[in-house]
């Protein structure tokens, strides 16, 4: 193998499929990144076995071929590289790496490409097409919420439910619940739900950071695997076994008081609250009075430490129902606002010990459920 | 076969084996004879352990000379009138069978005077028979020799153990009391040596540091608790009981209960609950299989307590189990609770030893809770064999947690922190446990326990084992933050967990705490003989005062928070560890994970000079 390309280039795609090599596997090669010649193109993929990616940079290739080189070794050398060509050989029969780069000249021991796993791609199967603003907002709405302990492999994983022109991503880690749709560009999925690992997602939307065209998706066909693909890079998942929980009918389909307030107003409240509530136990208790002819509907966000002490806020609120109290986790509060994507928060509650429903006023396209908490005294 | 009564003088020796067994019982009954004299001051003397002489000389009252062999009649006693009496008693003595037992199997000579009499009388028995009497010169008070014990006994004589044995029980014994009744100055000598001399100060701290010296004795807290009949009716707020005495640091521990020391009304008890409840006291500062040092005097009203179990009197028996406020000698979350006798707590006892040992005052929450300056000693200091390490000074034993800087993660287990005096192993998943856990105590205490509903209650299905340590517990699992209701059969609805166990999978880790809660069962069982468990479940109120229930509280408290708490495996970054490392020198107990296993090991400087032969 003898290519040639920019520094730039092979430096931002390295740091594309970076994030999919092992961090401690027993395999060796997959602390490996390969480094392929693909029609014209450079072709770098890493994987854990459970999500690969693969990106092309564009390059001048002399000689085709294949290697892997260790991703870090490789990663930090490059990186330190002047923003110059760099000039690569393979010597096939040592599999060492000969790179220059101005007047830098490397010698890099890499291993068979024949050992590197091969990923996935995209087949002929159905495709859909998704807008990159949406994908990314959906998954910053939803994948935060899904369980982070191993131990129920299903919960890990985001419910991806495809359903007329419209996808559903829901995550729920046991004591809350969050469900956002988007609309589908153009195709169909020709399934009707499958289980991304939340994990992949969020690769997925650091990866489409700054893309504009459509992402595609496909999943294959014995549907263990989703593959996105943008113009340049791809990222394969497999996909969790199981059956979802029917989370969506967990959401509460009627209330009693429906709060609204300035998402600005509320995170402060919370982000203040929550000094407090970390020496007690998170709690943060919101009290909601309805307003009367004379003073405006108010939510007080309060939290009281033994140790710290404590704090009051008030915010205006419009409440339409009973006056209630009802007590959350601060850091569900606090992760839940920080995905909120609209000027205003409404609050939908029942009864303290009921769920509480949180939505973007002005769009019925996410819907997050936090489940209470309460003190045994 | 014909029924025979018996010769007088081998019922006499049958008789005396109840009381006698060995030279030790003949100084416990000679002491407390003594005691009930009114000495101030008592000697003990013995050769070959007691086997060949043993001589206790008090300065009482004496024993007028008319008297002097009815004292060594059967049930012959100057301190029991009636049988009403028996149930009032205040005297150690009371059967009237300690002196003729003793003198029915051994060669006694007394020599005794009162105080309004100018001469004494010098009485000589052998084997219960008065051999002679005379007039005799004595100083005020009673001399009593013991010789050539069991004698006239060779079944006795064979089973007596070494001489080495038997001065060791009886020098064991001799401090006990010397404990227990700091103003009476005792000394015990052995073939003409002095082994010990408490001063007669009445202070039992003077008597520590005779017994244990000086080291020792600086890590035994003075405490003291009492119950007042002001709750009940017609109670005039006067003290009805009263706990005394000292208990060690929990640094300070040994792998059996033999300095377990407890005296009720005065008189040397051997007694389980007494014994359970302050290894209860300790809660999860002691690992499992030590036991604390101390000293403890109990005062009940007289009829509150039956010492009239067994001849040696060494059992008694409490009329109203848990009435001795020793049980409530409790954790400190429970402290504060109204209507209830006052109790000491572990966190009180942690601010009472760095500064003086005072009395403690009643609890006080506040300083409880801010008292991070408890004084465990550091793990290296923990005995591993059952003897505190001589190489390491006390002072540093006391220290607490210096300030640590984190160097890295070993095996993604372990922290290696570097600190003044040399580098700590801290393992990650029991330090978090031992933060979790205060953290859970300190917050429940303050706001009661926090409960997380789950989003759809999950059904879980239990062995029968487990469901019944469930319905054991229902009551304590609903008070640390549970919400379970059962679904018919051998299935459950967890509706809700503590709040600190969110984040980890519920049914999971709910299985898992009720696996371990069967380890502790059983651990229990063996620890305890199984008899303890039993009796505190047969009269187990659900009161909160209930040691057992406190105990399993807390059990259940330290199951969770190892549940919430990272786990061994998991690869830290420089600043979780060292926000794990400031929380644990917040820890009131740093060096234990609330299950008694150490958290931290160190590596001395002084050690590593050594290992590297710098010294
Ligand atoms: N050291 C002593 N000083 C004064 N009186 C004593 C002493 N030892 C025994 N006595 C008298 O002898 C009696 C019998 O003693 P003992 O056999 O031990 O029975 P008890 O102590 O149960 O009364 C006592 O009640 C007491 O009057
Ligand atoms: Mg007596």
């Amino acid at each position: 193998m003898k290519v040639s390309c920019l520094q730039e280039n092979l430096h931002k795609g390295l740091g594309l499929v970076a994030r999919a090599v092992a961090s401690r596997s027993t395999l060796p090669v997959l602390n490996n990144i390969l480094i392929a010649t693909d029609q014209g193109r450079l072709k770098l993929a890493a994987t854990d076995l459970t999500i690969g990616i693969t990106t092309w940079i564009g390059a001048q290739i002399e000689e085709e071929g294949a290697t892997t080189v260790p991703s870090k070794l490789l990663g930090e050398f490059v990186n330190s590289l002047p923003p110059e060509k760099i000039d690569m050989q393979l010597n096939v029969r040592t599999q060492t790496l000969n790179l220059k780069c101005s007047r830098f000249e490397s010698n890099i021991k890499g291993m068979d490409a024949q050992e590197f796993p091969p990923i996935p791609t995209a087949g002929p199967e159905n495709k859909l097409k998704l807008d990159p603003d949406t994908l990314r907002a959906i998954i910053s709405q939803v994948a935060f919420a899904a369980a982070a302990d191993e131990s129920r492999p299903v919960l890990t994983g985001v419910l991806a439910k495809f359903d007329d022109g419209k996808i559903t991503l829901a995550a729920a880690d046991g004591f809350r619940l969050s469900v956002r749709t988007g609309t589908v560009s153009e195709g169909k999925a020709g399934v009707t739900a499958i289980i991304i690992p939340a994990r992949a997602l969020i690769e997925l939307s650091r990866m489409i950071g700054d893309e504009e065209e459509p992402i595609e998706v496909t999943i294959t066909k014995n549907r263990n695997q989703a593959v996105f693909h943008t113009s340049s890079t791809e990222l394969v998942t497999q996909l969790v076994e199981g059956n979802y929980p029917d989370v969506l009918s967990l959401v509460p389909k009627s209330h009693n008081t429906r709060t609204v307030v300035g998402t600005v107003d509320f995170v402060k409240a919370v982000k203040l609250a929550s000094f407090f509530a970390r020496d007690a136990s998170n709690i943060i208790r919101m009290t909601i009075e309805p307003g009367t002819d004379l003073a405006p509907g108010r939510m007080i966000v309060r939290a009281e430490s033994q140790e710290v002490g404590d704090q009051v806020g008030e915010i205006d609120a419009t409440v339409d129902g009973p006056a209630i109290e009802v007590a959350f986790n601060a850091k569900y509060l606090s992760e839940m606002l920080a995905v909120v994507d609209a000027a205003q928060v409404a609050i939908e509650t029942n009864a303290p010990e009921k769920p509480g429903v949180f939505k973007m006023v002005g769009s019925d396209e996410f819907v997050h459920v936090i489940m209470p908490m309460h003190v045994n005294r | 076969m014909t029924i025979k009564i018996l010769p007088e003088a081998l019922a006499a020796q049958i008789a005396a084996g109840e009381v006698i067994e060995r030279p030790a019982s003949v100084v416990k009954e000679l002491i407390e004879n003594a005691i009930d004299a009114g000495a101030s001051e008592i000697r003990v003397e013995m050769r070959d352990g007691g086997k060949r002489l043993l001589r206790v000389s008090d300065n009482g009252s004496g024993i007028p000379s008319g008297e002097v062999e009815l004292a060594f009649s059967h049930h012959a006693t100057s301190k029991l009138n009636s049988v009403d009496d028996l149930f009032r008693i205040t005297t150690l003595g009371f059967r009237g069978e300690a002196l003729p037992s003793i003198a029915a199997v051994s060669q006694l000579a007394m020599l005794t005077r009162s105080a309004d009499e100018p001469a004494g009388v010098e009485l000589r028995l052998h084997g219960g028979r008065v051999t002679q009497r005379e007039a005799h010169a004595a100083p005020r008070g009673t001399v009593i020799t013991v010789e050539n014990l069991f004698y006239n006994v060779p079944a006795r004589l064979k089973f007596m153990k070494s001489s080495g044995s038997e001065s060791g029980h009886i020098n064991e014994l001799v401090s006990r009391y010397a404990l227990a009744y700091p103003a009476i100055r005792f000394s015990l000598t052995s073939e003409s040596r002095l082994v010990f001399q408490s001063p007669g100060s009445g202070s039992m701290a003077d008597v520590l540091v005779a017994v244990y010296g000086a080291d020792t004795a600086r890590q035994m807290v003075e405490v003291s608790a009492e119950r007042s009949d002001a709750g009940e009716p017609g109670g005039q707020g006067r003290a009805t009981a009263a706990v005394y005495g000292y208990l060690s640091n929990p640094a300070l521990n040994r792998a059996n209960r033999a300095h377990m020391v407890f005296f009720v009304n005065g008189r040397l008890v051997q007694d389980r609950s007494l014994t359970f409840s302050v290894v209860e006291a300790y809660h999860t500062l002691l690992q499992v299989g030590r036991f604390p040092l101390c000293v403890l005097k109990v005062s009940v009203p007289a009829d509150e307590v039956d010492v009239n179990v067994h001849p040696s009197k060494a059992e008694v028996k409490f009329r109203h189990p848990g009435f001795v406020p020793i049980p409530a000698l409790s954790l400190p979350d429970g402290a504060d609770r109204q209507g209830e006798a006052p109790r000491l707590s572990f966190g009180q006892l942690g601010l009472e030893v760095q500064r003086t040992a005072a009395p403690l005052s009643p609890p006080d929450a506040d300083d409880r809770l801010h008292g991070r300056e408890w004084l465990y000693p550091p793990a290296d200091s923990a005995p591993e064999s059952g003897t505190s390490r001589p190489d390491v000074p006390p002072d540093e034993r006391d220290a607490p947690l210096p300030i640590l800087r984190v160097l890295g993660q070993v095996a993604r287990t372990y922290i290696i922190a570097e600190g003044p005096e040399g580098i700590f192993l801290i393992d990650q998943h029991a330090a978090h446990e031992r933060i979790l856990y205060e953290k859970f105590r300190r917050e429940r205490q303050a706001l009661g326990a926090s409960a997380q509903s789950l989003l759809e209650p999950l059904a879980v299905d239990l062995t029968p084992r487990q469901a019944v340590r469930l319905a054991d517990r229902m009551a304590v699992f609903t008070e640390v933050g549970f919400q379970i209701e059962p679904f018919g059969g051998a299935t459950y609805l967890l509706r809700a967990v503590p709040s600190i166990m969110a984040g980890s999978d519920p049914r999971q880790s709910f299985l898992t705490i009720l696996d371990e809660l069967a380890e502790e069962d059983e651990g229990r069982r063996v620890e305890h003989g199984g008899v303890i468990v039993a009796d505190l479940t047969a009269d187990g109120t659900e009161s909160t005062a209930d040691p057992l229930r406190q105990r399993r509280e807390a059990m259940l408290i330290a199951s969770v928070c190892k549940q919430a708490a990272i786990k061994a495996g998991r690869v830290l970054s420089l600043p979780e560890m060292q926000e794990l490392i400031g929380q644990l020198e917040q820890s009131q107990s740093p060096r234990t994970c609330p299950h008694g296993r150490p958290t931290m090991v160190k590596l001395g400087l002084d050690q590593l000079a050594r290992e590297f032969g710098r010294r």
